[in-house]
């Protein structure tokens, strides 16, 4: 890459709309001498994770027009918006601020990172937009207030309603730029939310956003579960009476029955390169779990088990499928291979062990257990070590399951009553409330990434 | 030629008109005659038989008739009213010995082997089966709302088979019972406390009576 200077330009294609996105071409004044991100600024797996100070300054306008839309602290509150949801960022207020927005620019330059490192800042993002008719031109900028640097700067042309989407795809250059790895806020969540005796199933954003029901069955509809690629969902439900399984286009929302023995047919999860999928049957009068390939359409029981066999989970090189049975007297977790051969179990600590969710990178498993009376999430390593207890309030936490990029865990949690759908970070810190007040939140299950961010 | 035709259609005409109106006249005069006939002879026959009775006693005998005629209807009224009773009296006595037989069965967190308590009421269930009632039954199975959806479904099912199973062995006809679970979906009771939750780990009985 030269060291001065860099332009690219793509187009990005998408459903809803279509914009330009330029990484601008900047004049490095101090000089990149690294490739853009190699150096990562916030190692999300440590332990001890602090978060990362950063300041975003009010956007600036760079146009003709004047501010109507007061699109200036738009910007900034959206982007500190979408980052505060990470988990990873402190942002720190603008009434901190020494930098006097008249003075400064949004170029290396024109900036004092004095000012931004005495109010302890980290990072700092500027941007600026300018708005000819309906076009809105938006660039936004990060720079590294300590080495006083630029690290990134993208420049992206829409239509003003196209501002959301510009701010979470710079959002995700940011995670990229500090933490080594793009955000997940195109990614969406599915659950089963209650109403009375009945419940649909539902998707939601990662940052709480455009709720939406998609299935309108108006019976019992449970346990939805994406296909890798997110185009396509199964889920359980009682429409005819009995739990028979569907599976559902996404976009067009059409829904076909593909498992209708008598007695359960549950949803499970999809194989990591969408092939197959796990389900439970309990046709010959006991759960097993069983794996049905799409191509063969036909099923194969992978246990052999008069007791409880359910909740099955790949692996994520789908080698390996965790999976419960109270085989031992009370539900725990237990592993298998592939094909159902090496069963053995995994936890030990107290009764009930349910749930288990493996993480899309690697190597922990994450659960939901009784400890001490309240049910809680924990996670362990794939061997069954390890064992940490992820939420602490006394409430009912149940049903974990993870984000595409492992760094979060979406549940149900249930407290005084009141129900809630929550994500909160792989370490168990940073618990942010989704949605509340359905009469249930079960059965999470998280997108993949639409690559739109 | 032409006027002479229409004098001889009005000709024929009247004279139709005539005949009708002849014959109608005639028959309306002999029917009459009879009526008055008729008349004239209940008259006759009232007056040989009773002395002509006065204004007072005619009213209080038209009383006595209409109170009589009232009691009758009074009476059937009641016999209705009481075969309506014993039917829902039958009925009821019908719908409490299914309740009494099919009474919901509890179980013990996360358990389904069934209690002493089940037994005596799943004998009582398969005698009620086995003693000529056309019934079938639905099993639900359900569970408090502790623990994860899909374990609590798997455990609602074992709770309903049992039931199912231990029914099979005194006897009843397996085609005459299903099974389903509803898991922790549907508690009888929503609250949150141990009471509450020994309610909803249950098998609840549908009756079908055919």
């Amino acid at each position: 890459m030269d060291k001065n200077s860099y332009l690219s330009l793509f187009t990005v294609h998408r459903s809803l709309f279509t914009f330009y996105c330029i990484v601008i071409a900047f004049f490095l004044v101090f000089g990149l001498t690294a490739p853009s991100h190699g150096r990562v600024y916030i190692d999300i797996d440590s332990p001890t994770i602090q978060k990362f100070p950063l300041a975003i300054a009010d956007f600036k306008n760079l146009g003709k027009n004047p501010d109507k839309d007061k699109l200036g602290t738009w910007f900034s509150d959206a982007l500190g918006k979408a980052l505060q949801v990470t988990g990873f960022f402190t942002i720190i207020q603008r009434n901190a601020f020494l930098e006097d927005p008249n003075q400064a620019g949004i170029t290396t330059d024109s900036i004092r990172f004095s000012d931004w490192t005495g109010i302890g800042a980290e990072s700092l993002i500027k941007g600026g937009f300018q708005v000819n008719g309906k076009e809105l031109i938006a660039e936004f900028r990060l720079f590294d207030v300590i080495q006083g640097k630029l690290i990134s700067g993208k420049k992206y042309t829409g239509k003003a309603g196209d501002r959301k989407d510009m701010v979470l795809k710079f959002a995700s250059e940011v995670l990229l730029q500090l933490t080594g790895e793009k955000g997940v806020f195109d990614t969406r969540i599915a659950f089963a939310g209650k109403k009375g005796q009945i419940s649909e199933i539902y998707t939601i954003n990662f940052d709480g956003s455009e709720l939406s029901r998609i299935t309108n069955f108006r019976s019992l509809t449970l346990l939805p579960r994406w296909s890798p690629d997110s185009r396509e969902m199964t889920f359980t439900s009682y429409r005819d009476g009995n739990p028979d399984l569907y599976l559902l286009d996404t976009s067009s929302r059409r829904a076909r029955k593909i498992s209708g023995f008598s007695g359960l047919n549950l949803a499970a999860p999809w194989s990591p390169d969408g092939t197959k999928i796990l389900m439970t049957l309990s046709k010959d009068g006991h759960q097993e779990i069983y794996v049905m390939d799409f191509r063969e359409g036909r099923a194969r029981r992978l246990t052999h088990n008069y007791s409880i066999n359910i909740s099955p989970t790949w692996s994520p090189d789908g080698k390996r499928i965790a999976f419960v049975s109270d085989r031992s007297g009370s539900p725990q977790i237990y592993v298998m291979d592939a094909d159902g051969e090496n069963q053995r179990r995994l936890t030990y600590q107290g009764n009930y062990n349910t749930s288990p969710s493996w993480s899309p990178k690697g190597k922990r498993i994450a659960f939901e257990g009784m400890v001490g009376g309240s049910f809680q999430i924990l996670a362990m390593d794939e061997d069954g070590g390890n064992v940490v207890q992820l939420t602490t309030e006394r409430s009912r936490n149940e049903s974990p399951s993870w984000s595409p990029d492992g760094r979060y865990i979406a549940f149900a949690s249930k407290k005084n009553g009141r129900h809630r759908l929550c994500v909160m970070n792989a370490n168990g810190s940073n618990v942010r409330i989704l949605h509340e007040g359905m009469e249930g939140y079960d059965n999470t299950s998280w997108s993949s990434r639409s690559n739109l961010y | 030629m032409k006027r002479n035709l229409v004098v001889f259609s009005l000709i024929v005409v009247v004279l139709g008109l005539g005949l009708i109106l002849t014959v109608g006249c005639a028959k309306k005069v002999v029917k009459e005659t009879a009526e008055e006939k008729t008349a004239t002879v209940q008259k006759e026959a009232a007056a040989a038989a009773q002395p002509a009775e006065t204004e007072e006693q005619r009213l209080a005998r038209e009383k006595a008739m209409k109170e009589a005629a009232m009691k009758e209807a009074a009476l059937k009224e009641e016999q209705e009213r009481e075969r309506a009773l014993a039917a829902q009296k039958e009925k009821e006595a019908a719908a409490a010995a299914i309740a009494a037989a099919f009474a919901d069965l509890r179980f013990d967190f996360d358990k389904f082997d069934l209690k002493p308590e089940a037994r005596e009421t799943l004998k009582k269930a398969a005698a009620y089966m086995l003693a000529g009632k056309d019934v079938t039954v639905v099993i639900e199975g359900n569970c408090d709302e502790r623990g994860t959806v899909e374990y609590n479904l798997a455990l609602g099912e074992k709770r309903a088979l049992s039931a199912m199973k231990f029914l099979v062995d005194l006897g009843v006809d397996k085609g005459r019972i299903k099974t389903i679970s509803y898991g922790k979906e549907r508690p009888l009771d929503p609250g949150h406390t141990e009471e509450a939750w020994a309610k909803n780990r249950r098998d609840h009985f549908v009756v079908t009576e055919k």
